[in-house]
């Protein structure tokens, strides 16, 4: 497991290399400079060189690629365009905090919730339960979070006073942007676990287990969970993924200083270092989540082996 | 059970991973932890003596809707970062509640006879938050880094088009002592102009004209004002907290010149992206004052909290000269007259915008005690009987009558009501169809850079308060004898030796006067433009705000005049 794991984290770095020569060039080809144009319109030739300098831009494209990666290797993000001689690794954690914070909340919401109304509503097949675990399913995946967002905000927050309604002054100021991340979460759990419950719940070992005489508790956890629930570690995945990484919408609605509206902005502003940043950041994120479902799935399901080499 | 038993642990884990981002999740609540301990933990070199006054205090809380990229004095060209520097630094000059500028950090100016000398004198006794005295130097030092290579914000003209050797100074050319900028001693400050210049005293009151100590940035080098605890202050209130994102704390000055005069403690610019998550946070109390989307000032106008108020913004009809129909001056004056700008601004915009009568924005500077709107009257005016005389003269004058008329403007919602307001009201006065031409901000640019248009809907936002920031954009444009193909094409010697006698005329009457005809000339004479409105915003104050003083123009708002009932 753990040559397995070693394995893994090579590929990683690996990819992370590619990844972020690909990204460095696909920067330099959007059009524009960092600095907005207007601006630069209105600075003299002397001031234009002296900017471009500064940040090393006056050297060719290979060139700053190859400073840029010594940097990153020396763990050195750089500085910053568009926040004035700020570090970027500053930037990024800064703003990673509250993303994250938010997003862990909304997966251990979302996931919990979801999979526990699937649960009820594939045992309780076909009962009022189940239909309106399904009706709140359909309403989580159609109806968009800032919607949510924007109807928690004002009864929760303005008329009923029960949360704030913006800002990250507190830990109360996370509820209602959790919550508005972790409906659609819920509906697809939720969705994902009743559709897989009810097919193993019609296969045969269940019958022999009841006919063995298991009680209906130990049937639920034993066989019927365990066998149902690796399809939707499938699913969670992209969700932690997705929810991690922090959200444009509902963070600029609850006024949230997170990621999501750094890396929009980054590439607007054409704030090179940042881009970099936020994307290699995702990227490791996103394959490490990987590693960690595979990893899980043998912890669920002992007949997946992930050995390396032969036994595949 | 085991598999039950690594899910637990997984589910434990996922647990105190997030109270350890709990932990880190940089939650901004400067209260919570300053209820127990006085802030001393955060500035520890300037956060003065008597912070611990009252924690439960109010707080003034304003917001802007883009984030405060950089403090640096140099890098800053964005509104919302030179409202906060307005609130913690202060320049020679502060505009008071009626737009006018007071002495500051100087207590007064000798300007000599021929109006190129400013000697300012620096206030006796105003220091930085870290005890350092405020001296002259450090606004040579500051001013010179404005005109500099170094300064980023593109604003160096702000500087350069008026001081002697500055553009000089800029491209390399000369010696900073060659600059017209110098102190004699600590507390004289000794600027030299290139021409005479009515409004500089005016201009003193930007932030790209606020000091800055050079021992203290220098010291700092790349690192000043990165945060809170890199910059030291010498306006009203000193920073706090510096947080892109999410705002700007600030707490009174103690060491602040007219720190007496500073009521409210305790101030916060914060960081609002959504408009209606603003009035939300206003509604529930989170904001001391709100900006009112034109959707929402309908519902509250009429609530006692309610304020608006004109910025010194023009919205006009550009008419293009060269155009074979607009370039006849009876057209474009039955144009101008059929449409009545009091309803325009009223009935359809209703959000606090004015009609426009003229070029100049109402309110703006006239001689002091009028403004230049009061002195120069309505220069462009609704008069239907007017209209169709004009129409059937200039009609005459072609030898035919023109099938419709192209209006071509900008793709956003407001301007398209206003260019469907334009088009019923040329039909209904002179029944002629006006077919509006809808195309992209930039787009539209372009046509009109290129001459291709017959007249458009544009605007133009002052500068500084003074008429000169309207009237120069009609001056010849190199030798084409003709403003700018955006500005119409107007050739008119009259109206150029107007415009160039007020720039270097010393006396003031004179040049007001030289102004007031050039607005004559430039709309009731030759119809070049046409006001249509000027540019309102609409507010709510919290009511136990007094005084919470706005400007229509440079810096937006003012902490220092404002107090609690």
């Amino acid at each position: 497991m753990a040559k397995y794991i070693l394995k893994r984290l090579l590929y990683l770095v690996i990819t992370l290399w590619v990844i972020a020569t690909l990204t460095f060039f696909l920067m330099k080809c959007l059009p524009g400079t960092p600095f907005d144009a207007e601006r630069l319109a209105l600075m003299s030739a002397s001031q234009r060189a002296a900017l471009l300098a500064h940040y090393g831009l006056d050297k060719p494209v290979w060139q700053q690629y190859f400073i840029y990666l010594g940097s990153l290797l020396r763990g050195d993000f750089g500085t910053s365009f568009m926040y004035v001689n700020q570090n970027v690794a500053g930037v990024v954690t800064n703003r990673l905090g509250p993303s994250v914070l938010i997003g862990a909340q909304a997966v251990v919401v979302g996931v919990s919730i979801g999979l526990a109304l699937g649960i009820v509503a594939a045992w309780k097949h076909n009962s009022l339960i189940d239909y309106l675990t399904m009706f709140l399913a359909v309403l989580g995946v159609s109806v968009p979070n800032f919607v949510m967002a924007a109807l928690m905000q004002y009864y929760l927050g303005y008329k009923f006073s029960l949360l704030p309604v913006a800002f990250w002054t507190n830990w109360k100021c996370s509820v209602m942007p959790t919550l508005a991340l972790a409906l659609s979460a819920i509906a697809m759990v939720a969705r994902f676990m009743r559709t897989e419950m009810l097919e193993v719940l019609e296969q045969d070992y269940i019958t022999t287990a009841r006919a063995k005489g298991l009680n209906n508790m130990k049937v639920l956890t034993r066989h019927v969970i365990r066998n149902s629930i690796i399809p939707v570690i499938t699913v969670v995945g992209p969700i932690i993924v997705n929810l991690l990484t922090g959200s444009l919408v509902v963070e600029s609605i609850f006024a949230v200083p997170g990621v999501g509206s750094l890396f929009v902005d980054s590439i607007k502003a054409n704030d090179y270092p940042v881009i970099m940043a936020v994307t290699l950041f995702y990227s490791a994120f996103y394959m490490i989540v990987v590693i960690i479902m595979d990893v899980t799935y043998q912890l669920v399901d002992p007949r997946i082996r992930l050995a390396s080499g032969s036994g595949e | 059970m085991n598999m039950y038993k690594k899910i637990l642990a997984l589910v434990l884990a996922v647990v105190m991973a997030i109270s350890l981002c709990a932990c880190s999740a940089g939650f901004t609540d400067s209260k919570s932890s300053a209820e127990t301990a006085a802030p001393a933990a955060s500035g520890a070199d300037n956060s003065g003596a008597e912070a611990p006054a009252s924690t439960t205090a109010k707080t003034l809380v304003a917001y802007e809707s883009a984030e405060i990229t950089t403090l640096q004095q140099w890098a800053v060209s964005e509104s919302q970062a030179f409202d906060a520097m307005n609130q913690a630094f202060e320049g020679l000059y502060r505009n008071d509640a009626n737009n006018e500028a007071q002495p500051a950090l100087a207590t007064d100016c000798q300007i000599s006879e021929d109006g190129l000398t400013y000697t300012f004198t620096i206030r006796s006794g105003a220091v930085w938050s870290n005890g350092t005295p405020v001296t002259a130097s450090d606004f040579v030092f500051s001013w010179l880094k404005q005109m500099s290579s170094d300064a980023t914000n593109g604003y160096s003209f702000i500087m350069t088009d008026y001081i002697v050797n500055g553009a000089e100074y800029n491209a390399g050319e000369c010696d900073a002592a060659d600059v017209g900028v110098a102190a004699p001693d600590d507390s004289t400050f000794v600027v030299t102009l290139k021409n005479p210049c009515s409004y500089f005293l005016r201009l003193t009151t930007l932030p790209m004209f606020f000091p800055l100590n050079q021992e203290y940035v220098e010291g700092l080098g790349d690192q000043y004002a990165t945060s809170a605890d890199t910059m030291i202050y010498c306006g009203p209130y000193v920073i706090t907290n510096y947080d892109a994102a999410a705002g700007v704390t600030f707490t009174k000055n103690p060491t602040y010149w007219d720190a007496a005069n500073v009521a409210i403690e305790n101030a916060e610019i914060k960081i609002i992206k959504e408009g209606a998550t603003a009035l939300n946070a206003f509604l529930a109390g989170d904001l001391s004052m709100v900006k009112l989307d034109a959707s929402n000032v309908e519902l509250y106008k009429d609530d006692p909290r309610f304020t608006s108020s004109a910025n010194f913004r023009t919205e006009y009809l550009q008419f293009n000269l060269d155009d074979p129909v607009m370039g006849n001056v009876n057209i474009r004056k039955a144009v101008s007259y059929s449409i009545d700008v009091d309803i325009l601004a009223n009935a359809i915009l209703k959000d606090g915008s004015v009609g426009a009568k003229g070029m100049i924005a109402a309110g703006m500077y006239g001689d002091g005690t009028s403004t230049f709107r009061e002195l120069n009257g309505e220069v462009n005016y609704y008069d239907a009987d007017a209209a169709k005389a004009a129409w059937a003269k200039g009609c005459e004058e072609l030898g035919y009558t023109p099938e419709k008329l192209t209006l071509l403007v900008r793709d956003d919602s407001v301007t398209a009501s206003v260019a469907t307001f334009v088009q019923d009201q040329i039909y209904s006065t002179l029944g002629v169809e006006c077919v509006i031409d809808t195309k992209t901000t930039k787009e539209r640019g372009t046509l009109m850079d290129e001459n291709n248009y017959q007249f458009a809907i544009t605007a133009w936002g002052a500068d500084y308060d003074d008429a000169m920031t309207y009237l120069d954009l009609y001056l010849v444009a190199g030798d084409t004898g003709k403003s700018t193909h955006y500005r119409g094409n107007y050739a008119s010697e009259e109206y150029n030796d107007l415009i160039n006698k007020a720039k270097v005329e010393t006396d003031a009457a004179v040049r007001l006067d030289e102004m007031l005809k050039a607005e004559k000339l430039l709309v009731e004479q030759d119809c070049v433009v046409s006001g249509l409105y000027h540019r309102g915003a609409a507010y709510l104050i919290d009511d136990s705000v007094n005084n919470f003083v706005m400007h229509p123009f440079g810096v937006n708002y003012e902490f220092k005049y404002a107090s609690f009932n």
